[in-house]
């Protein structure tokens, strides 16, 4: 088991890497943009050069990465051109409360998801069932940012329960404002996603119930809820880790629709400004940090998958 | 035993699942009102009508008008095809770069194999969105872009399938027979595993055209995608968000319309599953 | 005063909800165990044996529809209502194949603890403590660890003894068994039928025995119950109806089976034809399509008849046909000794080593530190020198792991050989091969389903090797593909056909007529029997040897089943972890001297009519450690003398010529070794 983590670990760090240099050249591909982007529209041509030649621009591009990643590796994360302050600073405070959204939303996706799946599955054929099974197809059909306009709508223009932008720390006006500002965007995260994890649950919890252990439990005269506890759930709900990885890469885009739309200022936004200003530095730091992060989470899935799965935590024959 | 395809003749008409009926349906008169979109629009997507701006929905305008007084449902009926561009031209760049290489991948255990798989890895590993978006950054965004970005974001998933599946029918006796025949390796991948392979590749091209244009609309709505006067859905939804308020059917309309397609896109994906899946076409006693 | 039978079953039938209507999958069934006594249940794929058991316990899904006029259990209604709480109590179940039947993410000791847990109320501690002695009662060495093992960590004999333990837990007086040796080696095999004649004996246990093998169910079992089609057709002591077959099929099902002691010259009894639709049973006899003996009167429904001995047979022309055999067509005349032809297909010394994981899986921590541990690695096939002679057909038999399925392919280059040479007539074969080699060497393989290309018509399957090796073409080609659906005793309208379409028995012709198409010299059958029901079994192989004797094919026969190669073979080779043991003629190897694995081997096979041999059985330990340099079977072998097993090499003893051993022992030790086989393979004609 130690061997395998190691393994992974060593897997992320090349991951990681890679997608370094694969941000880095196509980031850098036009340097042009760079020193443009910083003086403006209006710079002369000698200006451009001048400054590409400050900036190191006119080096080979690995020499210009190297420089690019040893200063990451030291904590620096360059210097935001349009706030005109480091990078650093900005994404991690955006990405902190990015995570705060990620986190409660990834918490609701798995337990509603695996509890309306186990329920179905259990429950196969009733009315409650068939209409879960319903209400899946279309949600899994919204996009995010669709639900989060009919949000807005429903919620803040008919309603007017519930705001429909902006942010307010915790700090600022009490938990209670927070929590408000809050509601509507981790709602649209979890809309689509709840309906994914039941289905997958369900599927699976329907073919875990169809083995022949199960058979067995209930062979040797074990009741139906130990049978569902102990032989069916556990072995039930290993995709569904493996799905709850893959989840958070969705997650990660839902944020950045979501942010938008609700004016949350998280990392997606921030990416989102990054690109639209040519922000290079900024967009750069922010990729690197939202990869590394899921790369982790990847990881930590893995993990808990190998630990909870005792063919590969135990390996081999012992008899 | 590896969930290999029906035969040939399964998917006969009167058997065929009722969701992919409905939903074929609905699909093919989408696709029908995006082919004929400009002519059947009763005005043109890109005219202004200062005086008519903000009018609800009424007798002379369906879906009513927007900021510029253009009709909604002119710019909806034209849009449709920038939807089902980007889904079906993304999906089908990533069928033809994925699955030859998932084939590649399969029968090739050596080093060119492996490294196949070990840049799939890499390129699973970032979100779909991030990985579009870092495509489309950098330079100025337009549609072409967008499917191009969205299919190369699919490959890797493509690749991936095509290889599990193959790799599944690889251990088939069939293919060890043709080995035993000296069998070249073209005749192998392509005349005994092929045909085998393509049901649950079509079944996942299909749930591929449903993230395609999921990820299409999101990259325009962001502003990466699609870029105005164009009346795509994704880009009109997100220039509807000042007027939320004051009118919402211009960002509703397309909307609707556009969970209308991908739903019915959803339930083609399932019926192809349930019709092209063995497992399902022998349900029965135990 | 018999006492009353612990289980007593009238009338039970079971139907099934399915997509083409109602199926009925039993049909008025009945039968009685007494206590103490078991009952061995016997039919074929098809005949409803596993149905019975998941009815009796009420484990059918929900579109099963269970009826009996009654089922008494102990005295009380099986069927009823409470039935649930006898499972696991009461009645205890093993099923055959113990890797999907035990729980993958449990010890195997919470498993084994679990009925004690519900049933006795015991606490867990305890639970888990009985069951660690439990383990230890059915054989299984440091049982405390096992116990607390995961299932994928435990090899098939273990697992299996695991199951048995689960269902004693609680001291049932009912054990109900569905084939529970089937997925197991041989030799593991006899162990576990040991084991439970064993525990038979101590707890007076009542036993329901369903399999498809004869030999094992006459061993352990006293009644014998045969199921067609979901009906009994025959019942009554075991002996008596092994010693005078009444029914057709109970007939054809024992003159099916290839025997070690029959003559081979004889053909196996291939019942012709295929189940009846059992969406629409028949009214009359079940098996009238299929039976050489139907009259007009068979369409009338049959009732059990008793007979003499206290058998009961569903068949109203029993009496007339008493002693009279299945009719079968005597042996075509080119049966005659054929002289060993040259050598065609020789390997010398081949290898094979299958690496185990990656570089990274190499990763070892050791005092703290990473390092690079040694390769792990299979040695699955290890210097192995057989020739196949022209004409004449060579028998490999092994259990699983014994290298035999990859000798197969090595020998075909299928396989990347590590070491050692393979020639055709005298002259190497690359290791790309040619296609005059090809098309001279071919093979069929053992699962019929996995055989043929599902999108492809029977047609299409055989024109592509007659237009590959340039054998047919064009106009020609309809017309040879004809003929080898002849060759094949297939109907030629089968050429339209897909696979989906073809029975298991009709896939594996189509196989063969594949493999026959480019004329071959040489056909290598891996397992080519071992997936087809006992009258399948007995159509293919009355093909094989047909093919043997009609076009002179040479063949390399891999198969586990020491009689089925015993039917066919002119000489055997015997493999034992990837090594030959022992190679020679086939009543030279059936006959003392011989290596002690094929000792071991030849003891285990459970025959039919061999009762008493059961007492003389060689019995081999569980597996034991991974061999060394020497011989490989070392570790488990009962006769080992000492070191020199382990770390020296066998000589090869030749007690006559062409019959080598490799054994440590002198020859005339191994000579003096009692025939394993209780003297029954003296009717083979030598030579």
């Amino acid at each position: 088991m130690i061997a395998y983590a190691i393994r992974r670990l060593l897997y992320v760090v090349i991951v990681v890497w890679i997608m370094s240099v694969l941000i880095f050249a196509i980031t850098q591909a036009l340097p042009g943009n760079v020193a443009y982007a910083i003086l403006g529209q209006f710079a002369t041509d000698r200006q451009i050069a001048e400054l590409e030649l400050l900036l190191g621009l006119k080096d080979p591009w690995y020499v210009q990465y190297w420089r690019w990643f040893s200063r990451l590796l030291h904590g620096d994360f360059g210097q935001s051109i349009i706030m005109q302050r480091p990078a650093g600073p900005l994404v991690l405070e955006a990405f902190g409360r990015s995570a705060i959204l990620a986190g409660i939303a990834l918490t609701l996706v798995a337990i509603s998801g695996i509890w309306l799946g186990t329920h179905s599955a259990t429950h196969r054929g009733t009315l409650s069932d068939r209409v879960l099974t319903l209400a899946q197809y279309f949600f899994i059909a919204v996009p995010e940012f669709f639900w989060a306009i009919l949000a807005i709508i429903l919620f803040s223009v008919w309603l007017g329960w519930l705001p429909a932008t902006g942010y307010t720390p915790i700090g600022d006006s009490g938990f209670g404002r927070w929590l408000v500002h809050l509601i509507l965007p981790v709602a649209t995260l979890v809309t689509g996603l709840i309906a994914h994890v039941s289905r997958l649950t369900r599927s699976s919890m329907l073919e875990t119930l169809r083995s022949p252990y199960v058979l067995m439990a209930r062979a040797k005269g074990l009741p139906e809820r130990l049978v569902l506890r102990r032989h069916a759930l556990p072995n039930a709900l290993l995709p569904t880790i493996t799905v709850l990885a893959v989840d958070v890469g969705i997650l990660i885009g839902g944020i950045v629709v979501v942010e938008t739309v609700f004016a949350y200022p998280g990392l997606g936004r921030l990416l989102i400004f990054a690109i639209e200003h040519h922000d290079l530095p900024l967009l750069q730091a922010g990729m690197m940090v939202v990869t590394t992060v899921y790369a982790l989470a990847n990881l930590v899935a893995d993990l808990l998958y190998a630990w909870i799965n005792p063919r590969i935590r135990y390996g081999g024959r012992v008899a | 035993m590896t969930a290999r395809a029906n035969p040939v003749g399964i998917l006969r008409a009167g058997r065929l699942p009722p969701s992919l009926v409905m939903g074929g349906i609905v699909v093919a008169l989408l696709v029908a009102l995006a082919l004929l979109g400009p002519w059947i629009a009763p005005y043109p997507f890109d005219q202004f009508n200062v005086r008519a701006r903000f009018s609800p929905p009424d007798a002379q305008h369906w879906f009513g008008t927007d900021e510029f007084g253009r009709d909604v449902l002119s710019r909806v009926l034209v849009g449709a095809r920038y939807s089902l561009l980007i889904g079906f031209g993304a999906s089908a760049l990533s069928l033809v770069l994925g699955v030859p290489l998932g084939l590649v991948a399969a029968y090739r255990r050596d080093v060119g194999g492996e490294l196949i798989m070990r840049a799939v890895d890499v390129m699973i590993s970032v979100p779909p969105i991030l990985l579009g978006l870092l495509i489309l950054a950098v330079t100025p965004p337009d549609i072409w872009k967008t499917i191009l970005a969205v299919g190369i974001v699919y490959v890797p998933i493509m690749t991936r399938i095509t290889r599990s599946v193959a790799l599944g029918l690889l251990a088939e006796d069939f293919v060890q027979a043709a080995r035993a025949r000296g069998e070249s390796a073209f005749y192998i991948l392509f005349g005994e595993i092929l045909p085998n392979a393509w049901p649950p590749i079509i079944v996942e091209t299909s749930l591929r055209v449903t993230f395609a244009i999921l990820l299409g609309s999101a990259l325009s709505f962001l502003g990466l995608g699609a870029q105005p006067p164009m009346s795509e859905w994704g880009l009109m939804i997100a220039q509807s968000r000042p007027f939320i308020e004051q009118a919402p059917w211009i960002g509703l309309a397309p909307g609707i319309v556009l969970c209308i397609l991908l739903v019915s896109v959803n339930l083609v994906g399932e019926g192809l599953r349930e019709a092209l899946d063995p497992r399902f076409a022998e349900r029965g006693s135990p | 005063m018999t006492a009353a039978p612990i289980l007593a079953v009238e009338g039970l039938s079971v139907s099934y909800a399915t997509a083409r209507g109602r199926l009925a999958a039993l049909d008025d069934v009945s039968f009685a165990i007494p206590r103490g006594r078991s009952l061995g249940l016997v039919g074929e794929s098809g005949s409803g044996k596993s149905t019975v058991i998941l009815a009796l316990l009420g484990l059918l899904g929900a579109g099963a529809r269970t009826g009996a006029r009654s089922a008494v259990f102990m005295g009380g209604d099986l069927l009823g209502k409470e039935a649930p709480n006898r499972r696991g109590d009461r009645i205890g179940v093993v099923f055959q194949d113990p890797g999907a039947v035990l729980n993958p993410a449990l010890t195997v000791g919470l498993q084994v603890a679990e009925p004690l847990m519900v049933h006795r109320g015991l606490a867990r501690g305890a639970a888990l403590e009985r069951a660690a002695a439990l383990l230890g009662e059915v054989g299984i060495h440091r049982p405390a660890e096992m116990a607390r093992a995961y299932p994928h960590q435990l090899s098939g004999g273990m697992k299996q003894r695991a199951l048995i333990a689960m269902a004693l837990s609680c001291e049932p007086d009912l054990l109900l068994l569905d084939e529970p040796t089937t997925a197991l080696d041989v030799t593991v095999e006899a162990q576990i039928l040991d084991l439970l004649q064993a525990e038979r004996e101590r707890r007076g246990l009542s036993i329901l025995f369903v399999s498809h093998n004869l030999g094992i169910v006459e061993r352990l079992c006293d009644e014998l119950a045969v199921l067609y089609a979901g009906r009994i057709v025959e019942q009554g002591p075991t002996a008596a109806i092994f010693r005078q077959p009444r029914h057709p099929y109970t007939k054809g099902l024992l003159g099916a089976l290839p025997r070690l002691d029959r003559d081979r010259a004889l053909r196996l009894v291939p019942i012709p034809g295929g189940l009846p639709d059992l969406t629409r049973p028949p009214p009359g006899c079940n098996f009238e399509a299929r039976c050489p003996f139907a009259v007009a009167g068979c369409a009338a429904p049959q009732a059990l008849q008793p007979q003499p001995d206290t058998v009961r047979v569903r068949c109203h022309r029993s009496r007339e046909l008493e002693g009279k055999a299945w009719p079968v067509e005597s042996a075509s005349p080119a049966q005659a000794r054929r002289a060993a032809g040259e050598p065609i297909l020789e390997a010398d010394r081949l290898s094979k080593t299958f690496p185990l994981g990656g570089i990274l899986s190499r990763l070892r921590f050791e005092g703290g530190l990473p390092r690079l541990g040694p390769p792990a690695a299979v040695r699955a096939v290890d210097a192995v020198s057989i020739a196949v002679r022209s004409g004449q057909v060579l028998g490999v038999v092994g259990e699983s792991g014994s290298g035999k399925s990859t000798l197969a392919r090595l020998v075909l280059r299928l396989l990347e050989a590590d070491g050692g040479a393979l020639s055709y007539r005298k002259r190497p074969v690359a290791r790309v091969p040619d296609r005059g080699f090809r098309r001279h060497a071919q093979i069929v393989f053992q699962n019929p389903e996995s055989s043929l290309n599902p999108r492809k018509r029977v047609s299409q399957i055989l024109a592509r090797p007659l237009a590959l090796f340039g054998v047919a073409g064009g106009r020609d080609l309809a017309a040879r593909i004809d003929r080898l659906l002849e060759l094949v005793r297939l109907p030629a309208s089968y050429r339209d056909r897909y696979p989906h379409q073809l029975s298991g028995g009709e896939k594996q012709r189509v196989s063969i007529a594949r493999a026959m198409a480019s004329e071959p010299e040489v056909l290598v059958c891996d397992e080519a029997v071992s997936a087809l029901d006992v009258s399948v079994q007995a159509a293919i192989l009355n093909l094989f040897a047909d093919l043997r004797d009609e076009l002179g094919v040479a063949y390399l026969f891999i198969s586990h089943d020491i009689s089925v190669i015993a039917h066919l073979a002119d000489r055997v080779a015997v493999m034992y972890g990837g090594a030959l043991v022992e190679e020679g003629a086939l009543t030279e190897v059936l006959r003392p001297p011989y290596h002690p694995y094929t000792e071991a081997l030849l003891s285990a096979v459970p025959m039919v009519g061999s009762r008493e041999r059961a007492a003389q059985r060689v019995r081999l330990p569980a597996e034991a450690a991974a061999p060394g340099a020497g011989c490989r079977f070392a570790p488990r072998c009962p006769r080992r003398i000492g070191t020199i097993c382990d770390a020296v090499p066998p000589p090869a003893h030749e007690p006559a010529p062409g019959h080598r051993i490799a054994c440590h022992l002198p020859l005339d030790q191994l000579a003096a070794l009692a025939p394993a086989l209780g003297g029954m393979e003296s009717s083979h004609p030598p030579g």
